[in-house]
């Protein structure tokens, strides 16, 4: 056989193994579809391999060693509590093992064909995958391109030996002395709070005026007192510089108020975002249609702008999370096997695994009277809530956010331990179109944390039991 | 544009049906849009 003349034709083909491209795959084969798909590295995607998974299994490393240390309010003492970090990541990788050997399984078990490769299109029926610099010919009749997106390298401070992605940060094998974060949205909180629970000296620089710009200022509160007590120094409007590495450290040079500063550490950890992978698949080619920051454009059905084309996750606007693409994926593969499906969410959630955890869903309040909305609002905190106590964990608080005049639920922020299973309930709520009432009337067992969303409720309701009112 | 207010379920049914739910009436408390509502959108537009 020459190279390149072999040609496998597919009903679906899906460009990537991630959470969109892999639950894409399964769907458009439930539906009958011969399906495969091409991964040119691991299957799972980032969210298994580089991203969701390892984060919070080193989280939970994390969260437990503190409490190995800190529980004497318990009466709990432990002494000589030992970290072997190599074994933490033997572990954390075991956890990938397991769920992309998962993926693995549920691809097979629904005959989906799996090809190693880079994927390049020719036409709008057909791509070469290469393996190297070989490759062969795969057409199809319907394409998902579910790329993913990889880490904003920026120009003064490429990746190399101390200067890291998210990538190199969950598989450091040690613990740092130092580190200095770059960028203090979401993951670079959670992997920064992570080292310094165990006992790594971390600081952010953070150009906006507070970290996790996304979430309101009374939420972050909670987080960056913790941070503090965590011993993570936070720098906001700050604005990194240069950095010059040498062997075993980097030394980064920053500027606030106008004022130069430098700081010397073990690893710089960059993570100012994310860029969708859509540069070197051959999109222009086949006249497929991007927009400036490489977002692919998308219809309500996922369609790009050539007809066979769809394209889902983090190639496609809208936030970059691991939910969305796989609620992309399947409404893409069920508009392929001809259902009329379409992207209609009303909201999607997003969790922050940071120490408070946080959540939120739907609107803000100040998002909610921008809309025109009459809002009511109902808060109940952590430290009046009887499983947060014996858990002792009595800091966060449940905040609901309903339409005055119909009582319609419109969002909700979580901040405190459980966070991103509480908000699920919230989720399903606006889904439903619920009303305060209906979340108020409807029994949560006690004691659970899951009582303070019925209370906060109760409380935008003006009839909380265990809050006084004023 | 303020959204019909339905559950995910009947949505779905609504656009598997090639109903448009912004356009029916909705007779569920607090104006949902029910099942009824939308199988009945059909009924009207076939007749």
């Amino acid at each position: 056989m020459v190279v390149g003349e072999f040609t496998t034709e597919v009903d679906v083909l899906v460009l990537g193994a991630g959470p969109g491209g892999y639950v894409a795959a399964i769907r458009a084969a439930q539906l009958g579809k011969k399906v495969m798909v091409v991964e040119k590295a691991e299957v799972g995607g980032v969210c298994l391999n580089r991203g969701c998974i390892p984060s919070k299994a080193l989280i939970s490393a994390a969260h437990r060693y503190e409490e190995m240390n800190h529980s004497d309010d318990m009466g709990l003492t432990a002494d000589g509590v030992k970290v072997d970090f190599s074994k933490v990541q033997a572990w954390k990788q075991t956890v990938v093992g397991k769920l992309t050997g998962g993926v693995g399984s549920l691809l097979k078990g629904n005959g989906v064909e799996l090809v190693q490769g880079e994927a390049l299109f020719v036409t709008p029926n057909e791509v070469r995958v290469y393996q190297g610099n070989e490759f062969n010919r795969y057409k199809f009749n319907h394409c998902i391109i579910a790329t993913g997106s990889r880490p904003i390298e920026l120009r003064a401070f490429p990746f190399g030996k101390r200067i890291i992605s998210s990538t190199e940060a969950l598989s450091l094998p040690e613990i740092p002395k130092s580190m200095v974060v770059i960028g203090g949205g979401y993951i670079g909180i959670e992997l920064g709070q992570m080292y310094a629970k165990f006992g790594c000296q971390v600081t952010v620089i953070e150009g906006t005026e507070q970290i996790l710009p996304l979430f309101e200022n009374e939420i972050v509160r909670w987080v960056q007192r913790r941070l503090k007590k965590d011993g993570v120094t936070v720098h906001t409007k700050a604005k990194a510089v240069s950095a010059e590495q040498t062997d075993t450290g980097v030394t980064l040079k920053y500027e606030i108020n106008g004022e130069q500063k430098e700081i010397t550490a073990d690893y710089l950890l960059v993570t100012v975002g994310r860029v969708p992978n859509t540069d070197e698949l051959g999109l222009d080619q086949v006249g497929i249609k991007k927009n400036e920051r490489g977002l692919i454009e998308v219809d309500h059905q996922c369609k790009t702008n050539v007809e066979n084309v769809y394209a889902i996750g983090d190639v496609t606007a809208g936030p970059a999370l691991a939910h969305k693409a796989s609620y992309e994926g399947k409404v893409a593969a069920e508009v392929i096997a001809g259902h009329n499906s379409a992207v209609d969410y009303k909201c999607i959630p997003s969790v922050v695994f940071s120490d408070p955890e946080i959540a939120s869903v739907g609107l803000s309040e100040t998002e909610a009277k921008e809309q025109g909305h009459t809002v009511a609002t109902g808060k109940f905190n952590y430290a009046a809530n009887g499983r947060a106590l014996s858990l002792n964990a009595n800091e966060g608080f449940v905040k609901v956010v309903a339409d005055k005049e119909s009582g319609i639920v419109l969002g909700c922020q979580i901040v405190g331990p459980g966070a991103p299973d509480l908000i699920a309930e919230m989720g399903l709520a606006i889904e439903m179109g619920a009303s305060l009432e209906d979340i108020a009337l409807t029994i949560h067992a006690h004691p659970t944390l899951g009582e303070m969303v019925m209370e906060a409720t109760e409380n935008a309701l003006g009839q909380g039991v265990h809050t006084l009112t004023k | 544009a303020k959204r019909a207010l339905a559950t995910p379920a009947i949505r779905r049914l609504a656009r598997e049906l090639g109903v448009d739910i912004q356009t029916v009436k909705g007779t569920g408390a607090g104006g949902r849009v029910t099942e009824e509502d939308v199988r009945s959108a059909v009924a009207s537009q076939v007749s």
